[in-house]
Parts: C-alpha cells; structure tokens; sequence
C-alpha cells in the first residue's frame, strides 16, 4: 500500500522533512536554557531538513527515471481514509524555496535574536512555523491541510506578538482575530465539500470530481464552496481585498520571521490555490452558466478562479506598488511592495485558469512559480537587510537612515542586487519571473493585464529608487556612523544575493524545475494515480466479503 | 423539522457571533471568535447527515456487543473533536492577548486603541 512509483525508499523520503523539523523544534525545547546548545541543534535540524528536501527533489522529480510523484500513507491506512502525504514537482519546488529561505534565516537568527522575554522560544516557534509549512505543502488531504494552516499560524501569531510592544500586541490581536474568522470559513468549506462529495482525500475528491455520474454526485456547490476556500488562501496570501493586516503584522514580527512570512506563509496561500484549482478541482463543470455581467462566462472552478483572481491580483499590484511608493520606513515598503508582488504572481495564475491550451496553461503556471522563486529569494533578502540594519543602527525610518551604501559596501551591494531583482533587471531571477509573466499574458492576448504589469512594473522602479536614495544614497546619519554592522549577517545577505545571481545566470535547470513543478501541478491523473485511493467497486468487494458490518 | 432547527441554530450562532466580532470591546470579539467556530462546528457537524432517532438508531440502547446501527458519518464528528481542540486553543490564546493589551494600554476598547497610535 505504500508502493510509491519504483524507487524503495522513495515512499518513506516524503515525511523525511516533517520528522526532521518536529524533532528539531522538540529538541530545542527541551534545551531552552542553553542558548549554544539550542542554536547549534537549531542549525543541525536547518541542513538535515534542507538535505531532506534535496533529497526529494533528487529522487522523486530531477533524477533520470525519477518518478514525479512519491507518496506516503501515514499508519499504512489506504488511500482516502488514512492520511496521505504526497511529495510531486509543485511541493518539491515549493518546498526547496522554504529550505533555502529558512536556512539563511535560520543562520541569521543566531547572530541576532530579538529581543524580548521569549528568546528561549525562539527556536521552537521558529521550527513550528517551518512544520506547518512542510506540513501544508506535502498534505494530500483537505481536512489535513486545514490543520496544518492552523500551526504555521500558531507559531506565526507568538511572532507577531513576539518584540512585546503595544502596538505589537495590537498588531498580533488584529492578526490572531482575522486568521481565526479565515479558520471558521476553511472548517465551514471543507464540511460543505466533505457532505458534497463524500471525500476529503485529494486525489479522491479530483477523481470523483472528473466524474460526478459515476459517483452520483450533484458538484453544482462545490464552486460555491471553492469561493469560500479562495478567500482563505488569499487572505494567507496577502492578496486585495484581503491584504490589511499585511503591513502593521510585517512591522510587528522580528525581521528575519517578516522575510519567512513574506517568502513561506505566503507561498503556502499560493501554492494552496495552484494546487486545489489545478491538480483537484479541475475537473468540476458545473454545467450552468452563472450569467454575471460582462465577458465572463463561469461554468467550472476554474473559470471562476480565474475571473476572481484576475480582479484580486490586479488590485493587489495597484495597492500594493501605491502603497509602498508612500511609505517612510524600509519594512513598510517591502510590506507594501510584498502586496504587490503577490499580484504578479496571481495573474498569471488567473491566466492559466482561463485559458484552453494546455501548453499556454502550463507556460502560465512555470511562470507564476519562477516569480514566486524570485520573490522568495529577493523579498527575503530585503526583510533580512532591514533585520541588519535595525540591530545595527536601531532604526529604519528613512528620517534616521543615510549613507549605507558607504558605511558597509557589502550589504548596499546585497540590497541593489535584491531591488534589481525585485524590478526585473538580466541577468537576475527576476528578470525570467517578470519576462515569463509577460510572455505568458501576451500569448494569451490580455492587453490590459500587459498595461496593468507594465504599471506595477514602473511602480516597482519608483519605491525601489526612492528607497535606495533615502537610505543608501547622500550623507550619513549620526546612527549610520555609529552603527557596526554584523559581519555573519551581511555574509547571509550576500550569500542570498549570489543565489539571485546564480539562479539568473544559471537559469536552464530551474526553468526545467519549474516547467516539472507546473507539469505536476497539471497532471491530476498522475496524482490520482500516485495516491490510488479505493474506487467504489472496490468497496463494495470489501463489504461484501464481510469486512464491514 | 431537525434540519430546520438546527439550520435556524447554526444561522443564529453565525448572528450572533458576527454581532459580537463587530463591537468595539476586545472581549466581546473574543466572544465572538468562539461563537463563530463553534457555529461551524456545528455546521461541520450536521454535515454528516441527520439520522431521525429511535431506540434502535442509538448504538448503546439497540444492543450491547451487537452489530450497531448506522446513524450518522462519524468521519465528520472526527473532524470536529479535532477543530474543536484547535479552536479551544486558538481562543485561550486570543484571551491571553487580550489580557496583554489590557496591561499594555489601559483599556479594552477598540476607539481608543486606535487614538494612541
């Protein structure tokens, strides 16, 4: 039963990384007062997991012969009543990006911790954060994926509350409030779709899906109720209208857990939607046309996410490039700027939503995950400088900031690398992100998203200019020269910024990576497949054998 | 005739519950945090099906040790011990934080938090 595509050991690597961060966050527990000891196994835990996550995407998507899907049922139950976790291209991707931003947080994090009565919960919390996102990426199972929502989000509510200030707790009240409401709305979908079709198994909600008459099922709500799931992820994903809490929450979390909420937690709320759109709901044609005004015409789930993200990302790239163009501190300008390119991630996700072509869809999808990449690797850097310069300059309000570009050289270099990246310069990830983008809504003959990137695009270039005037560029403030900048910190910086370089120069393998990740994402057979839950007719052989009462 | 009370429950939880996230005291919201997930607890709950009771359809009274009669999904009533244990906690640390903002700003009230900025 837990015969994972060839490969022996292939089935058991899937909960690898799980087991790895749980006893990792466990054993730093137990050593809460010996601060060494604590960030030494902190660290061990960060490479065995980034080993973990090499290996799978070694094993199961990039090796020759490699199987693309591994899964692993959890207490060897079958298919749709155990638990199953399923590791293919779109988790595998998703989760290299969390193991490299994690473990140049995690580097970062022992050089300087906030401070605060919490320090020896630090790392704990810290592995926590890491478990839920490992957690929702590998689930295959809706209820599943529910819960492990709720511990990234627990560990990420003591976060924002962490620095203990009144407006942190304020921050983390409206934060903690939001999240809740989302969980009641998560529970309220997955029960309407659990009484819809009978299932939460993904793999078994897409199979029953594909073929609503054979189960006898009526999947009319399920698009209803798939809205409902929608505004969860994007509320997790930052997107307009759900994007308020983004900049006081950013703001009130230490820095280095700012650039894993920016680059994990909101990657879970994007790869929640490419995967339930993609790879289970698919299959849903409602069979009515909803008549809305205008051109769109929604007779399947996927219509309707595409008209829906279409306005969510579009908003999000104006609010978001606006907003941050106003801002007076750094983090408020990435939160801003955070809000914004979460957008250029959506379009082309609405875009592989509302296309036919299956080779125009998946053009779309490898290039929302490549802008997801860049912004991963790019944002994280930003929010990591903004942890180096507050600690060594106790602020980052422009007011204070001036002169960085003189006073440490490396870290202004790590920083116009990130900016550049973040507005699309060659040879950087950015550039194939946006280029991607680009290309993707030109094949599809969306002039107005190409007005509406070009827009955010030049937004992009104004905050990061302003920025980069403001605090690198003209004299040096009294803090600037006083400040001594941590040497590890800026290695971590630096070490982020030839990633961006690298994956630009480099670029092939990882456009294979993505194009494997969005050939997954696409291919609900091959997962059904993988996950092989029982069909109908095999149930009723079980039962009539006797196996149940 | 169930149904119809139990839908009427869940629609006035959900009432109620919005009423309450709504005010601008923070325990009330806290209030209503807890009422909401439990309304869809509940929901959750009724979705398994509503089975009409009879001594027969109550496994403990149609016999002891025998086959037991099928009354309701007990996968959902899994689902909801579950989101029942998250939302205890969930709501437990929703009222910590509301102590913390209490000894950090003197007061409960929403208007005036947002005065201090």
């Amino acid at each position: 039963m837990t015969a994972g595509p060839s490969l022996g050991g292939s089935s058991q690597l899937v909960i690898a990384p799980m087991l790895i961060v749980l006893v990792t966050a466990v054993a730093t527990l137990l050593l809460g007062r010996r601060p060494r000891a604590r960030a030494a196994v902190s660290l061990g835990g960060g490479a065995a997991y980034a080993v973990a996550v090499a290996a799978i995407d070694w094993y199961v998507v990039l090796a020759p012969n490699a199987p693309g899907v591994a899964t692993y049922q959890v207490g060897d139950w079958p298919a749709p009543f155990g638990i199953t976790l399923v590791a293919d291209g779109l988790s595998a991707f998703m989760l290299t990006m969390v193991a490299v931003l994690g473990v140049a947080s995690l580097v970062f994090s022992t050089r300087h911790l906030p401070g605060g009565e919490g320090r020896s919960y630090y790392f704990p919390l810290f592995h926590f954060l890491a478990l839920g996102v490992t957690g929702a990426f590998l689930t295959g199972d809706l209820f599943n994926l529910f819960v492990w929502f709720e511990v990234m989000l627990m560990a990420s509510y003591v976060f924002v509350a962490y620095s203990g200030g009144p407006q942190h707790t304020r921050a983390a009240f409206w934060y903690v409030t939001l999240n809740l409401l989302a969980s009641a709305v998560f529970l309220l979908a997955v029960g309407g779709i659990y009484a819809t079709t009978g299932t939460l198994n993904m793999a078994d909600l897409a199979q029953r899906l594909a073929e609503p008459a054979a189960y006898g099922l009526e999947p009319a709500p399920v698009i209803g109720l798939f809205g409902l799931l929608l505004s969860v992820f994007a509320i997790k994903a930052g997107l307009v209208p759900f994007q308020f809490w983004i900049p006081t929450a950013y703001r009130a979390a230490p820095p280095q857990i700012t650039a894993l909420l920016a680059g994990a937690t909101k990657k879970v709320g994007i790869y929640a939607i490419i995967r339930l759109s993609f790879t289970v709901f698919a299959g849903a044609e409602i069979g009515v046309d909803l008549a809305l005004p205008g051109p769109v015409a929604i007779d399947s789930t996927l219509s309707f996410v595409g008209a829906a993200l279409f306005l969510m990302a579009g908003a999000s790239i104006l609010v978001g490039g606006i907003g941050a163009v106003g801002r007076d501190s750094m983090e408020g300008v990435f939160a801003y700027s955070s809000i914004g390119q979460v957008g250029f991630i959506a379009v082309p996700v609405a875009i592989a939503a509302t296309v036919t072509g299956p080779d125009l869809r998946q053009l779309a999808i490898v290039a929302a995950l490549v802008y997801a990449l860049n912004h991963t690797l790019a944002k994280g850097l930003l929010f990591l400088a903004v942890g180096t310069v507050r600690s060594a300059t106790g602020t980052s309000s422009f007011d204070g900031l001036g002169g960085l570009a003189k006073h440490s050289p490396p870290l202004a270099i790590a920083v116009f690398v990130a900016s550049l990246a973040l507005v699309g310069i060659p040879p950087l990830s950015g550039f194939f992100g946006k280029f991607l983008v680009f290309d993707a809504a030109a094949r599809a003959g969306a002039g107005p998203v190409i007005v509406l990137l070009l827009v955010g695009s030049l937004l992009t270039i104004a905050y990061a200019t302003r920025l980069w005037n403001r605090c690198f560029w003209g004299a040096q403030t009294p803090a600037v020269e006083a400040a001594a900048i941590d040497r590890v910190q800026v290695g971590v910086l630096v070490a982020l910024a030839a990633t961006i370089l690298a994956v630009g120069v480099g670029f092939e393998p990882v456009y294979e990576f993505a194009t494997a990740a969005a050939e997954a994402a696409l291919d609900t057979e091959g997962y059904v497949e993988a996950v092989d839950p029982v069909g109908p007719a095999e149930l009723a052989d079980s039962s009539a054998n006797g196996g149940d009462h | 005739m169930t149904a119809v009370v139990l839908a009427a429950t869940i629609g006035a939880l959900f009432a109620l519950g919005t009423f309450l996230l709504l005010r601008r005291d923070l325990i009330r919201v806290v209030w209503g945090l807890a009422i909401v997930s439990q309304a869809a607890n509940l929901y959750l709950l009724a979705m398994g099906g509503i089975a009409p009771a009879t001594a027969e359809s109550v496994p403990v009274l149609a016999g002891h040790g025998e086959d037991v009669p099928t009354t309701a999904d007990p996968v959902v009533q899994a689902l909801v011990l579950t989101a029942i244990v998250i939302g205890f906690g969930m709501t437990a640390f929703a009222l910590v934080l509301s102590y913390r903002v209490y000894e950090e700003h003197d007061t409960l009230d929403v208007s005036e938090l947002s005065d201090r900025e």
